[in-house]
């Protein structure tokens, strides 16, 4: 179905207008814009089969798109039909299958296990499947999600996320140590990195293969899988069946989609999505004097755990709610390796805090639910919360000092305005 | 780690689902180097990052072909320094400069509207990618009728075909930014290189950029183009 997109008012004819008397200045929003250009989008349920209508489109053609917050709590685990989702390369031709949530019909899916050992492997799905398996529920999360409030200090180019790019999942598969033991690979000393390949490949030879490297000795690896199921069910082909690599606590990009082989190598791998994309600097780097291109594995390091973070789920302007009390709830979550132990809530705009209730979590890499009361007035309420974990990481409370020309890992302390 | 593809083809598996890439039609400012844009990035994406990412500095927009590289962006340098030039100039953080003022243009130049244009898929020497996209060389579709290669152009064409024994299935998005003129001058090209005036029937005209008005006013969509091409077969 496609949709007027017509909020504005602003037809794509009269764009010239537009663009000669207002520039496009800053302070349009990116839905203004696109209204600007396109007279007409197409719905998310028309993109990739099986998902929601009315999910929040960044890349048709890449199947990218996030989760409205408003469809997004609703649920303990986030169901297939609403999770954002992130692809590489366009899903046409040969890569239609994977454009759709339901599984793939792939039995003689095989994972070669490669690299510096001496006993190089080929395994089956069928084998996988008769493996003990385990269940982790975790956070997924785009690392460029909220890369739009970046944008208050300077706009970073690429889909322009809000909060939506996450959900809490169960997945369940195979443990990735035991795997890698039981194969008996004997691999050589020098064998420090893993790296992780999928199916997907570049629209053209030249570009680069996407593949995830992790070293081989991080202790987030004992918690990963070799995941054939999410929710309960076999994984869907859009979310990287029919196995994925799930490392509990890492961002999405970290979980490779579709996966077909496994690498043991001395050095990380080649691709431009291990050693320039996906990466944060390593300190504060400043606009226009980093760029996007400017990353090496010397000066930058891979987009791993997710940095603390909590996000307001309700109210949210949506909810129209009305002066006076009101309960302000949310999520929280971190990269697994502390628990989450205070959420300070504001409803004046930082003026004052409060600490919310917050639930037990399901596992360490779950999200936390949490809410706290509070009372809205008249006029313009600034609603913000601001997780701390057991080892004392809390969330900047200006999120732009973070500020990074891919617009990676944004944590600051969450501000939802709602006009009363 | 595409093995897999040949091994469906050889099961003769069919997948259930196969969802045609959905575009969506994205129309940036006027302005040099801006048909380059539509020629290149198109092929893998529209133009919704593009107009998402509006107001990127220079430095930003430079990176960004950066990146695109790495998703297998292919474009000379001097195709490059063109298309950098329009997004820092009409998506940058200034104001765009007005539209140019349409001056007397020179005559369409077939042979530089395909470097611009088609190149990205059909290739320097025309003959396309196997499995991704359909060569022109040695292709007699463009002689189905005088209209059908205009009719693709500006309406694009989506479904499988098979060209001279090989198959393809991908979709072609519109060209519709070309003008009429473009349009007629860029398939006169395309029919007489690469040996292709051999395949002409004798007596067969180009299409003419008045013809091509009349096919842009009336628009088809892409399945229904993939639809004409088996009935001219």
């Amino acid at each position: 179905m496609r949709t007027q997109g017509s909020g504005t008012g602003i037809s794509r004819r009269e764009f010239g207008k537009l663009a000669g008397v207002a520039g496009l200045a800053l302070g349009v929003s990116p839905a203004a814009l696109r209204t600007a250009f396109a007279d007409e989008m197409v719905d998310s349920a028309e993109i990739i089969s099986g998902k929601a209508s009315g999910m929040i489109v960044h890349n048709a053609d890449l199947g990218v798109m996030e989760t409205p917050l408003t469809l997004l709590r609703d649920h303990d685990h986030t169901p297939k039909d609403v999770l954002f989702n992130r692809l590489h390369y366009p899903h046409q031709g040969d890569a239609a299958w994977y454009a759709t949530t339901a599984a793939p019909d792939m039995p003689d899916w095989t994972i070669r296990i490669d690299g510096l050992v001496q006993r190089p492997r080929t395994v089956s799905l069928s084998d996988l499947a008769g493996m003990d398996q385990v269940k982790r529920v975790s956070v997924m999360q785009c690392a460029g999600n909220g890369r739009s409030f970046y944008a208050a200090r300077e706009k970073v180019g690429g889909g322009q996320w809000k909060n939506g790019g996450m959900g809490n999942v169960e997945w369940e598969g195979v443990p990735l140590r035991q795997f890698l033991e039981d194969q008996m690979l004997l691999p050589a000393d020098s064998a420090h990195w893993l790296t992780a390949e999928g199916w997907d490949q570049p629209a053209t030879p030249e570009g680069s293969d996407f593949a995830k490297s992790y070293e081989m000795d991080d202790p987030a690896l004992d918690n990963a899988i070799l995941a054939l199921k999410m929710n309960g069910e076999p994984i869907p082909a859009v979310h990287g069946g029919p196995v994925r690599l799930i490392i509990p606590g890492f961002y999405g990009n970290m979980n490779v989609k579709f996966l077909t082989t496994l690498l043991l190598d001395a050095e990380q791998s080649a691709s431009a999505f291990q050693r320039v994309g996906y990466r944060m600097p390593l300190g504060p780097v400043e606009p226009g004097q980093f760029e996007a291109n400017d990353y090496t594995i010397y000066n930058s390091v891979p987009t791993y755990g997710h940095k603390i973070k909590s996000v307001i789920f309700s109210p949210l302007p949506d909810d129209s709610p009305k002066a006076g009390p009101v309960e302000i709830t949310g999520v929280a979550f971190n990269d697994g390796q502390a628990a989450i132990t205070s959420v300070d809530v504001s409803a004046d705009g930082g003026g004052t805090w409060k600490a919310a209730t917050i639930s037990p979590a399901e596992s360490p890499w779950a999200w936390y639910r949490w809410s706290a009361n509070a009372m809205l007035a008249s006029g313009s309420n600034v609603l913000m919360c601001r997780a701390t974990d057991a080892l004392g990481r809390t969330q900047p409370m200006d999120g732009l000092t973070r500020w990074n020309p891919r617009g990676y890992e944004w944590n600051g302390v969450d501000r939802v305005e709602i006009t009363v | 780690m595409r093995s897999l593809a040949c091994f469906l083809a050889l099961t003769g598996l069919t997948l259930s689902v196969s969802f045609a890439a959905a575009q969506n039609r994205f129309d940036l400012p006027a302005g040099p180097g801006r048909d380059l844009v539509y020629g290149h990035c198109q092929t893998c994406h529209d133009l919704q990052s593009v107009v998402d990412s509006a107001g990127i500095r220079r430095g930003a927009w430079d990176a960004f072909l950066d990146n695109m590289k790495d998703y297998g962006l292919r474009i000379s340098d001097d195709q490059r320094a063109r298309i950098l030039d329009y997004l820092a100039t009409y998506m940058g953080p200034e104001a765009p400069p007005a539209p140019p003022v349409a001056e007397a243009v020179a005559a369409a130049d077939g042979a530089q509207i395909y470097a611009d244009t088609c190149i990205a898929c059909h290739q320097e020497d025309g003959r396309g990618k196997p499995d991704e996209f359909p060569p022109f060389a040695g292709n007699s579709d463009l002689f189905l009728s005088p209209d059908f290669p205009a009719t693709v152009v500006l309406n694009g064409i989506a479904g499988p075909i098979e060209v001279e024994g090989a198959a393809f299935d991908n979709e072609m998005p519109p060209f519709d930014f070309l003008s009429d003129d473009e349009i007629a001058a860029v398939i006169a090209y395309v029919r007489s290189e690469w040996g292709n005036d051999a395949l002409r029937p004798s007596g067969f005209a180009d299409v003419t950029a008045d013809e091509v008005a009349a096919l842009r006013a009336k628009p088809m969509a892409s399945d229904e183009v993939h639809a004409l091409r088996a009935s001219l077969k």
